[in-house]
């Protein structure tokens, strides 16, 4: 098993997962292993952040247990539920056999008709490798949820009131996720490490294509950079992440484009930019500058009056 | 490894009181994992030190930038570029509202005989501005009430009359019944309660609103016993006890007081800064309605009143403003404060009287 205790060693793993983890990251995930704290990412969407979690558990060689998180989850989907079905057909079957019958009351809420939701598969699992638990953007949830992550967050247990407390044997790696449309709790947040991740820097970005998109060309995937990196500094109503780096790189490979122009710009602008105002103020821009890494005045969109 | 060295620890945790006069909570549990970390880092290695106490103290991209600038400050002498923020806890919820710089030339945007920034303590006799002939309020609040009040959630309850069968209750409800299933029980959604947060300019340049003001105070106070009233010029005082009263005289009494600042200049920025401090952390964000009834007309930062309203943003469900002056005809939003505010709010009321607010209310969704 890949041991993550050396930074540099989480660096290059990480890496050759096709990941560019940078030093702070990488000390996170080593520490998340050392203290045993869950390790909670903020960041605008699109800067890879589901991606930590999915990276470290093919780089543990581990299951990855997801959590998607909604308004409304609860603990039926989130933690364990009886297999109500299984309980019932069981109850009949015991109806005629007075030895069954006898046991009924002790056996019904036994192990075999639990059903392990994401949180206690995560604590139950049995190693020897920790699993990976992902509960992803957490700030969907609501405050209810975050108040029922905590017993789990900090003692790695689950309290099934029928059967008792399942304690982790392995405790598992734990990713938590949020985008930031509400403040979460501060006692989740004392409970995790936590880590704001930015918009990659030319450098990285560039470095994140060519591990990624081998096939393109230097001078196009410069002028990829170039483009994105301007682009953020529109002050647009979602900012482009990483995601759409790659997914615009990878538009542009299949069109077999080899240099960038306004008229590329605005055809693809779709795979860069989600919102209807924001491609019409691309459109408004002068797009020569812009591909040129000049941004342009910003504010003139944002006007309420 | 380097293990940390008693002067490592002794300079990391006077490190700590650092960060706590600048106004970053350090908790004793955060500043314990951090001396944990540093255990098994290599706390000579300036970048791995850093960054293990960062991980375990901060909770945002703020702090996070709070938590640099204090680190590079007492490690490497660097100029303190922070604002100065003293008393930024803003556990009591009354108090000189002086925790951030003033620009010292800083542009009065309307007339400057509405502001006076002192706030020397004058009387206001408020039994003077209730005017018992004015409209009641209490149809058109209860209606306000109703939309921003209740609401389906999605979660679930025992109930008797539920239209969902709990199938797991009924289970163990008839266990009893040795497991025939003879009793079902049922669950049904949850209502959600709303707690608002009101959040009131009695400034000079409000003067002439007082009535309408008193009237919408002391009639969503009553409706919705669970909400908090607080008033604010210069200074920030909560009065939900004193709406609490039984009668109109007594509360404006109280009222009276309680506000010494009634009648003062405006700080909406630290205002809001106050309230996003103390009161909004006490509930659950989704279940706060703020409610801000403001001409906007401040003489304080406008680029605070921005930050501080997309704070609240992200710790309340909606921000309702309610601006009197709106309705006057020669408006528009030359309010520095107001045009800041702007792109945060989620319902915009201009109204100056109960008619024009029941006008809106009632054009206005369900929140």
């Amino acid at each position: 098993m890949p041991e993550l205790n050396q930074i540099d060693a989480i660096q290059t793993l990480f890496a050759g997962e096709q990941y560019i983890a940078d030093r702070a990251l990488a000390l996170t995930v080593k520490l998340a292993g050392d203290l045993q704290k869950p390790i909670l990412l903020e960041g605008e969407a699109g800067v890879g952040k589901t991606e930590v979690a999915k990276v470290l558990a093919r780089v543990l060689d581990t299951p990855l247990i997801r959590l998607q998180c909604y308004e409304g989850l609860d603990a039926n989907s989130a933690l364990y539920e009886w297999n109500y079905a299984r309980q019932i057909l069981h109850i009949r079957m015991a109806e005629h056999d007075a030895a069954a019958r006898a046991t009924l009351e002790s056996t019904i809420f036994d192990d075999q008709f639990l059903l392990n939701r994401p949180l206690l598969a995560a604590i139950r699992h049995p190693g020897p490798r920790p699993a990976v638990l992902l509960i992803d953007e957490v700030d969907r949830a609501d405050e209810e949820f975050e108040a029922f992550l905590l017993e789990i967050l900090s003692d790695y247990q689950i309290t099934v009131p029928e059967i008792g407390t399942f304690s982790a044997v392995c405790p598992p790696y734990v990713v938590l996720t949020s985008n930031r449309t509400r403040e979460l709790n501060d006692a989740l947040k004392r409970r995790c490490l936590y880590l704001w991740v930015d918009f990659p820097s030319a450098e990285k970005e560039r470095e994140i294509i060519a591990r990624r998109l081998p096939g393109l060309g230097a001078r196009l995937a410069d002028a990829i950079v170039t483009t994105m990196q301007t682009l953020r500094q529109v002050d647009f109503y979602k900012r482009p992440g990483i995601a759409e780096t790659l997914d615009w790189s990878r538009a542009l490979l299949g069109l077999g484009v080899d240099t960038l122009t306004p008229e590329m710009l605005l055809e693809t602008a779709g795979v860069i930019l989600k919102y209807k105002d924001d491609i019409d103020r691309l459109r408004g821009s002068d797009l020569e500058r812009l591909l040129a890494g000049e941004a342009p005045a910003s504010g003139s969109s944002r006007q309420v009056f | 490894m380097t293990p940390p060295s008693p002067l490592v620890l002794e300079r990391t945790l006077e490190f700590f009181g650092r960060l706590r006069a600048a106004g970053l909570p350090v908790s004793p549990a955060g500043s314990l994992d951090a001396l944990r970390a540093l255990a098994v880092v290599d706390s000579l290695n300036e970048a791995d030190y850093r960054l293990s106490l960062r991980l375990n103290v901060v909770g945002s991209p703020d702090q996070e930038r709070l938590f640099e600038q204090v680190f590079a400050s007492y490690f490497h002498g660097a100029p303190d570029t922070r604002r100065v923020r003293s008393g930024i806890r803003g556990e009591i919820m009354q108090g000189p509202l002086g925790h951030h710089d003033k620009d010292p030339d800083q542009q009065i945007t309307a007339d400057p005989a509405q502001f006076s920034a002192s706030d020397a303590a004058r009387e206001v006799d408020l039994g003077e501005r209730w005017d018992p002939s004015s409209a009641p309020l209490e149809v058109i609040i209860r209606d306000l009430a109703r939309r921003l009040a209740t609401r389906p959630s999605r979660r679930l309850r025992a109930g008797r009359h539920g239209t969902r069968i709990d199938l797991r209750r009924s289970i163990r409800r008839n266990t009893r019944h040795g497991l025939e299933l003879l009793e079902l029980a049922r669950s049904q959604r949850r209502v959600r309660r709303t707690r608002l947060v009101m959040l009131c300019d009695v400034s000079g340049s409000m003067d002439s609103f007082n009535p309408f003001l008193l009237r919408l105070m002391l009639g969503l106070q009553q409706l919705m016993r669970n909400s908090r009233t607080l008033v604010f010029s210069t200074h920030v005082t909560e009065i939900t006890p004193a709406l609490c009263s039984r009668s109109v005289p007594a509360t404006l009494r109280e009222i009276g007081a309680l506000v010494s600042h009634w009648s003062g200049g405006t700080d909406i920025g630290g205002a809001l800064a106050l309230l996003n401090r103390g009161v909004i952390r006490e509930g659950s964000a989704s279940s706060t309605v703020a409610i801000i009834l403001s001409d906007g007309y401040d003489n304080g930062d406008a680029t605070l009143v921005a930050r501080e309203l997309a704070q609240l943003q992200r710790r309340v469900r909606k921000i309702v403003w309610i601006n009197p002056m709106y309705g006057a005809s020669t408006f528009q939003v030359r309010a520095a404060g107001m045009r800041a505010a702007m792109p945060f709010i989620d319902h915009f009321l201009p109204a100056f009287d109960a008619k024009s607010l029941h006008v809106l209310v009632r054009g206005m969704e369900k929140i």
